[in-house]
């Protein structure tokens, strides 16, 4: 199986994940890009670990991918419970509004 | 004992610290310090003694002892020295020093008993040994100059011991000034000796090298007629010849141990010593030598004729003194090195004697003057006989030490080619008779005759004494060193030789002149066989007997017996006593014939107008004119250059702190921080927090960096 297939996926993922941190204003489909472009990575490890290194015990690429998923359900978690404070307080979850930590 | 020589320097160093000492401790000692001054000039002598002993019995000529402290203030190129340079002169002047200034510290001891700063005295005394005791040793010029300048510094404060007396200050400041301008032509002197030794020599001051380049003839004519001219005047107003003479007189002012100390070891011989010193360099100059025979002939016989009419006990001394000095100068000037300072050495201790006898003269009746005097010998006869042997060594009496000394000057006179000799022995014969008429005045007048004391005079004690007695001693016996009954391979002669002299010549001498001059004196004293048949020797240069009859040698031969002078010396002494018995024999100085000798009179007790001329066309002038332009140019002048300069300066700082530290300084420090809020006010609206903004920044970054790399790859 070529590598071509899987990396055009998650490039692809990526540039999406990218714009969707840049250019969207809730603050909401910010994470979720987030975790798009996360999960582009995800889809890079996990292919070049199976057909770079294909060996039975090397399972390292396998390991981070496990990690970067748990770490971004933390993530989530945490960037879910201040945009949940940030609606409480501000009523609007546009990150546009928010630049307290501006000069 | 060749050791001692290399520690000769503890003869200088022991009264400077003695005098520091003294200085410091003085009041607190039993004896108020003097002990102190006793004790370490008699280690000084002692020492002496020893190089003394070395230098004499070493075959002549000596080679120098030299030892210097080197300083190279260029740090290279050229040196300057502190060092010593020991040889038969040297040691000649140590024994002569320190034994006068060892009897001196004695004397005063009880001469000067309950003076107000009577520790002080005696801090100056052995200050000014080793002021003296520098110059002897120096074995440099600039050091020479140190010790000369001490030692006219430390005159001046004696001289003017008694300062509460205005006459007392006028002396002491007259003896500084005079002695000042001479000093003007030693420094003037040495730095013109020392311009063709900069090229030559690695130390341009040295005496030993400047003398053997001016022996080899390295050093130009003109140089060494300017320069030496210019340090004979020094030596003209440090040793009292005509006309810088004047201060002499006037130094009487200070204590009589005092006058001792200058007019015998520490002060007046200075002149003679430092010509000696630089005889070789002298030597090159057929003018040099008449200037300084000429002074000197003036000197020996003018100063001479004033002595006859003192009243002042010590003024009589003075004039004799600066008589005796002319001597030593005629003597160096007719190629008496030998001569010169041979008079200079003998004169030490018979002046030393007759000054404290006449300190204890003054002592018993508490007046200088003769007429108060009068029958001394019955009331004081320790002073009485010493100040007799004292006179007559003074006199040149035969078989004393004046006699040999004196003598060997006129001989000196009569081998000289050239008219200077001449001058020099017809007219130091008639000084002679005039030394014998004054100095047999002067103990006929003390002595006999009827007593005029307004006190009962009384014998002086033993501290006063004792000196009176090893120097009236050393006035007969310091004479047979230099005479012909000594040894012919170690007398003064060959003591006080040095190497660069035995070898030198006089330039100026054609072969067989000095032979043409020696037969010229023949013929004068055709009376004395036997002076010719000793004198043929007379120019045999050390250690080559018989062959090394030279043209223009510098260092006679070994004495010998002038039976012709001896007879002639003679002659004169007894005509000049017989005369002066006759006049003064019953001791009445109210009938003095040299006091009614009309406008003689007059003119030797003015002095013949010196102090006059200078009172009037140098004191006042330089009081009421030169001063007032000086304290014009200085208030003026001078003022007005430092407040200028000041001024100037002051401006130069306002102008710099106006500019400078305000503009530029201020202005750097406060752009700084403008710039910076400047900067800061734009660079803040990066931080927008935006975030979006900032991650499309950081993707941009990442864009950017991945294309360099890859164009890099």
């Amino acid at each position: 199986m070529s590598l071509v297939g899987p990396l055009l996926l998650a490039t692809f993922l990526f540039c999406v994940g990218i714009y969707g941190v840049i250019a969207r204003r809730n603050a909401v489909l910010v994470l979720m890009s987030v975790e798009l472009m996360l999960n582009a990575v995800n889809i890079n490890l996990v292919a070049f670990q199976n057909l770079l290194f294909p060996a039975e015990a090397a399972v390292s690429g396998h390991l981070f991918a496990l990690f970067i998923i748990a770490v971004a359900a933390a993530e989530v978690g945490v960037g879910l419970a201040i945009v949940l404070n940030l609606f409480r307080t501000r009523a609007t979850v546009n990150v546009d509004d928010v630049d307290l930590m501006r000069w | 004992m060749d050791w001692m020589l290399d520690y000769a320097w503890l003869v200088p160093a022991l009264p400077l610290l003695s005098a520091a000492l003294i200085a410091a401790f003085g009041k607190l000692m039993p004896g108020k310090g003097s002990e102190l001054g006793v004790l370490s000039l008699a280690v000084a002598f002692l020492l002496s003694v020893g190089i003394a002993w070395e230098t004499f019995t070493a075959p002549a000529p000596m080679e120098p002892v030299e030892h210097a402290f080197e300083w190279s203030p260029l740090g290279g190129g050229f040196v300057i020295e502190l060092g010593m340079l020991v040889d038969g002169l040297t040691a000649m002047m140590f024994l002569l020093v320190t034994l006068v200034s060892l009897m001196v510290h004695i004397y005063s001891r009880e001469y000067m008993q309950g003076e107000p700063r009577f520790t002080f005295f005696f801090a100056m005394l052995s200050l000014f040994t080793f002021s003296m005791l520098l110059l002897v040793i120096a074995n440099n010029t600039l050091q020479a100059i140190i010790g000369w300048e001490l030692v006219g510094l430390c005159s001046f404060l004696l001289i003017g011991f008694y300062w509460e007396k205005k006459p007392n200050q006028d002396a002491a400041n007259k003896a500084f000034l005079v002695t000042k301008f001479g000093d003007v032509g030693l420094i003037v002197g040495v730095i013109v000796l020392s311009v063709p030794m900069f090229g030559a020599s690695g130390s341009p001051f040295n005496i030993l090298e400047l003398n053997q380049a001016a022996a080899d003839g390295a050093i130009g004519q003109g140089t060494i007629v300017l320069g030496m001219l210019m340090i004979f005047l020094a030596c003209v107003s440090k040793s009292g010849q005509m006309p810088l003479h004047v201060w002499l007189p006037d130094a009487m002012a200070g204590p009589t141990p005092v006058s001792a100390l200058i007019h015998a070891a520490t002060m007046v011989t200075a002149g003679i010593f430092l010509l000696a010193r630089l005889y070789p360099v002298m030597a090159q100059s057929l003018l040099v030598m008449s200037v300084v025979a000429v002074v000197g002939v003036i000197t020996l016989f003018f100063a001479g004729l004033v002595a006859l009419v003192q009243d002042d006990l010590k003024k009589v001394l003075a004039y004799s003194t600066v008589s005796q000095l002319g001597y030593m100068m005629a003597a160096l000037g007719v190629g008496g090195y030998t001569a010169g300072i041979f008079h200079l050495f003998t004169h030490g201790f018979f002046k030393a004697l007759l000054f404290l006898g006449a300190g204890s003269l003054i002592h018993a009746v508490h007046s200088n003057n003769m007429s108060d005097m009068g029958a001394m010998r019955k009331a004081m006869p320790h002073t009485f006989w010493t100040f007799i042997v004292g006179s007559i060594a003074l006199a040149g009496f035969p078989l004393t030490a004046g006699f040999f000394s004196k003598d060997e000057v006129l001989v000196a006179g009569q081998y000289w080619p050239y008219a200077t000799g001449g001058l020099v022995f017809w007219v130091g014969l008639a000084a002679a008779f005039v030394t014998a008429f004054y100095m047999a005045r002067v103990c006929f007048l003390v002595f006999w005759g009827e007593s005029r004391s307004h006190h009962p005079p009384h014998e002086s004690g033993r501290q006063m004494v004792a000196p009176l007695v090893v120097l009236a001693i050393l006035s007969i016996a310091s004479g047979y060193i230099g005479s012909p009954v000594w040894d012919d391979d170690n007398n003064f002669g060959t003591w006080t030789a040095t190497p660069v002299l035995a070898e030198a010549d006089y330039p100026f001498v054609a072969d067989d002149e000095l032979g043409t001059g020696l037969q010229g004196g023949g013929e004068v004293l055709a009376g004395g066989a036997q002076g010719q048949a000793g004198s043929a020797s007379v120019l045999a240069v050390e250690g080559e007997e018989g062959e090394g009859l030279g043209a223009g040698s510098i260092l006679h031969g070994p004495p010998s017996w002038h039976l012709d002078v001896l007879l002639m010396a003679l002659a004169v002494f007894l005509a000049a006593v017989a005369l002066a018995w006759r006049i003064y024999g019953r001791g009445k100085p109210e009938e003095d014939p040299t006091l009614n000798m009309g406008p003689l009179t007059t003119v030797l007790v003015n002095k013949y107008g010196f102090d006059d001329f200078g009172y009037r066309y140098i004191v006042v002038p330089v009081r009421d004119h030169a001063a007032r332009w000086a304290s014009w140019s200085s208030n003026v002048v001078l003022d007005g250059i430092v407040a200028g300069a000041g001024k100037l300066t002051r401006d130069a700082a306002m102008t710099t702190y106006r500019v400078l530290d305000q503009k530029v300084i201020d202005g750097g420090v406060n752009g700084a921080a403008f710039s910076a809020a400047w900067w800061s006010e734009r660079l803040k609206r990066v931080q927008s927090g935006d975030v979006q903004r900032y991650a499309a920044v950081l993707v941009a970054g990442v864009i950017v960096l991945v294309v360099v790399f890859a164009a890099a790859r």
